[in-house]
């Protein structure tokens, strides 16, 4: 009979304890950084957020150029690394630690975190390239440029434009055509009051909400005469006369149609944007004919029929002027591409960048319509409008874009950007809550970014 | 000079105990070695180095500068810090004696025993558990204006109830009675304070007054001070570091109108929205000073109001 055998049991004594936290100290500390390292020869772009369609096509957009690129290995596209602050936590990190991706989209302008260092100067790289730099819109460009450096490629940008509903404009009898559509502000407010109703405190249906959107207040700002910031001379003009005097614009419009109160508005439902509300979950009014006109980017072209709006005909048109303001303007808010400092290919990354900006912003446009800003890109029209409204519907569509692309103010264009727009967000809440009046809201505003800004120039 | 302590004379045993001695504690002192490298590394170091960069203008990327006291004086122009402090005042000063004052008298209802004790002690617990943000959107959805629960139970009573969290005149009020929910933690100190009153201090009282607050006022509050104390120092420290309540509601910008806006949410975002690290390391140089001096002054004013067995008074 055999009988089992057993070893002796293995104990546990303090040295072979020590010896093996130190082996396990060790290993986590180093295997991180040797798992997760770029390679030379491996481009890897960062996308902080976008639908699954927006996703695929970058990838598809890398995967297929870097297949053509015989000294490029492979290419990872990396999604959805969150938006805003943390996914600029991210990528300061990243680089910070030496492993930053090759290249990654913005959606906040580059200018605040190149200047400090965080991605490389495009200068030279742009200077060397087979795309001049003047096929580049001033304007848009001077988004990603501070003292000279280029810090970023606004490869493509949703361009700002008002959005109606001929629909709901023609069942009151209004001309819904774009030449029809209100010219200035005072025609707008007069307007919009045709299409409001108030159901004791719930607003049932709206024609234009006031402005509150801090991102794009510039073009507001400009349309009434004003501007936000002076990039020549580095200063914040957030309290002047014409900001003052928009804001008492708005908050008299406020008053009149809305009963003064904006939570009475966000109650009511989602008449802020062309989406529902994030947190409450109430549908877009403007998807439901509940809004009659709002003020949004071109993105909206494609991410209005995922819901389909219960309405066919919409259309779009210049902005209005301001009571002090002299033309029509138009704004932005760029898909900006970076190179963080610290990749290990930097050219690559550049050269992408340069056909990503060229060929590749057709496909995009193609499939998700933000508008391509170089000029050396020839449009066709974004299909899922061709599906939805007709060809020539889409094409006319595209022409107004490009031409309201020519007419856009500066804006994104200080190194404090993301501070200065916080301040206009505390502030416009502050007014639109009436915790303070314009000119207060205003000052407390300008003191904080200015003082934001001289600190950061201040080297 | 130190004089040894002289080992039992008549014990044979005692320089092999000695040596015993200092083998336990060689071993002690290695086995609490991860722990004590681990606070060093991860306490004190950056406890140190949170000094001195608050000393310099750091963005994380590139070098720190040396401005030497720039940031301090900074803080005392910046609007957002003053708005921060009021807020954060308020905060603590409303929320930490009703918190006390609730979860003392949630403590005197399990205190009683019944059948259903644990599963009641459970229960308060409970919220405790759950991670702040998910209890702060469950609050958001049950306080939204309109479609939430709350008010249509409210206007359902012909009540018209407030924008719980977007009018800047309630919106710290709200996220008070947010934090008075959860009351887990203090509770279960408080009702170890009660349990730990000798029975006999207890019976007597009874026997002595019939007067259930005779016997709160006199005997049951003076037993319990040290729990009490203990309460009050741990939820003043918090609700200087409250956090994640407020941002989730209030974003970074203290939503509506600032009327949210702690002080631990400015020194996030100074660091981890601006980068502006070196601004944030002055701030919370100025919160660990201030947490310090008032938990100091509570330890002194405590000689006059703490009762500890043994002491005599």
């Amino acid at each position: 009979m055999a009988y089992p055998t057993f070893a002796k049991p293995e104990t546990l004594n303090r040295r072979s304890f020590l010896l093996g936290t130190a082996a396990t100290v060790t290993a986590t500390m180093t295997l991180p950084g040797a798992a997760f390292a770029q390679a030379k020869g491996q481009l890897l772009l960062w996308l902080p957020g976008g639908s699954d369609l927006f996703c695929k096509v970058q990838t598809g957009m890398l995967t297929d150029w870097t297949a053509k690129h015989k000294d490029l290995a492979s290419a990872e596209t990396v999604c959805g690394l969150g938006q805003d602050t943390a996914f600029n936590q991210a990528l300061i990190g990243a680089i910070t630690g030496g492993n930053p991706p090759d290249m990654s989209l913005l959606w906040d302008a580059p200018v605040s975190l190149g200047t400090q260092g965080a991605f490389l100067a495009l200068d030279d790289m742009m200077a060397k390239s087979i795309i001049s730099i003047d096929t580049w819109p001033g304007g848009l460009l001077a988004s990603c440029q501070f003292k000279g450096k280029t810090y970023g490629l606004p490869v493509t940008a949703g361009i700002y434009s008002m959005w109606y509903n001929a629909e709901m404009f023609e069942a009151k009898g209004i001309k819904s055509d774009r030449a029809s559509f209100p010219k200035t502000w005072v025609e707008m407010r007069a307007l919009s009051k045709e299409f409001t109703v108030w159901d004791g405190d719930t607003l049932k249906v709206a024609g234009f909400v006031p402005h509150r959107e801090a991102e794009s207040l510039a073009i507001w700002s400009a349309l009434n005469g004003g501007k936000l910031y002076d990039s020549a001379n580095y200063k914040y003009t957030f309290d002047s006369e014409e900001n003052i005097e928009m804001f008492n614009f708005f908050v008299d419009w406020l008053n009149e149609e809305y009963k003064g109160d904006i939570n009475l508005v966000d109650r009511s439902g989602s008449f802020g944007s062309g989406y529902a509300n994030g947190t409450t979950g109430q549908p877009a009014a403007f998807r439901e004919s509940r809004l009659a006109g709002l003020h949004s980017g071109s993105w909206l072209m494609g991410d209005i029929y995922d819901p389909a709006p219960n309405f066919t005909r919409w259309d779009l048109a210049p902005h209005p002027v301001g009571p002090s303001g002299s033309a029509t303007v138009s704004g932005v808010w760029p898909n900006w591409f970076v190179i963080p400092a610290n990749s290990l290919n930097p050219q690559a990354a550049f050269d992408y960048l340069t056909y990503l900006s060229t060929e590749g912003a057709v496909t995009w446009f193609e499939n998700v319509p933000d508008i391509p800003t170089n000029s050396l890109v020839k449009l066709a029209p974004p299909k899922i409008l061709v599906d939805h409204r007709g060809e020539e519907f889409a094409k006319e569509t595209t022409a107004f874009y490009s031409e309201q692309a020519k007419i856009v103010t500066p804006m994104w264009d200080s190194p404090v950007q993301g501070f200065g727009n916080d301040q206009l967000k505390l502030a416009i809440e502050k007014i639109y809550t009436k915790a303070a009046t314009p000119k207060d809201a205003l000052a407390e505003a300008q003191v904080a970014s200015q003082a934001e800004l001289d600190r950061v120039l201040a080297g | 000079m130190v004089a040894k302590l002289p080992l039992s004379a008549g014990d044979p045993r005692g320089p092999r105990r000695k040596r015993a001695g200092r083998s336990e504690a060689r071993a002690g002192v290695l086995f609490a070695l991860p722990w004590m490298t681990a606070l060093v590394v991860f306490t004190f170091i950056p406890l140190v180095l949170t000094f001195v960069i608050a000393q310099a203008k750091f963005q994380i990327v590139g070098p720190p500068k040396w401005i030497g006291w720039d940031n301090y004086e900074a803080m005392w122009k910046d609007s957002a810090i003053w708005a921060s402090v009021r807020v954060t005042a308020t905060y603590a000063l409303v929320s930490v004696p009703i918190k006390l004052v609730l979860a003392l008298g949630l403590a005197m209802l399990l205190n009683r025993a019944t059948a259903l004790s644990g599963f009641y002690r459970t229960i308060f617990y409970l919220p405790f558990l759950m991670p702040a943000v998910a209890g702060s959107i469950v609050f958001m959805l049950l306080l939204t204006p309109g479609a939430g629960p709350v008010n249509m139970i409210l206007g359902a009573f012909g009540l018209d109830p407030p924008d719980w969290l977007k009018d800047p005149h309630v919106a710290l009020w709200t996220l008070i009675m947010l934090s008075l929910w959860p009351l887990g933690v203090e509770t279960l100190v408080f009702l170890g304070g009660l349990q730990s009153i000798p029975k006999e201090i207890s019976e007597a009282a009874d026997l002595d007054s019939p007067r259930a607050w005779h016997k709160l006022v006199w005997i049951t509050l003076p037993m319990i001070t040290p729990v009490i104390l203990f309460n009050m120092v741990i939820g003043i420290i918090s609700s200087f570091q409250v956090f994640t309540q407020a941002l989730v509601i209030g974003g970074t910008t203290g939503a509506p109108a600032e009327s949210t806006l702690m002080y631990m949410v400015v020194l996030y975002r100074a660091a981890f929205r601006y980068f502006n690290v070196g601004y944030a390391a002055a701030m919370a140089t100025v919160l660990f000073v201030t947490v310090l001096l008032l938990t100091l002054l509570i330890f002194h004013t405590a000689k006059s109001w703490v009762y500890y067995e043994g002491e005599g008074r």
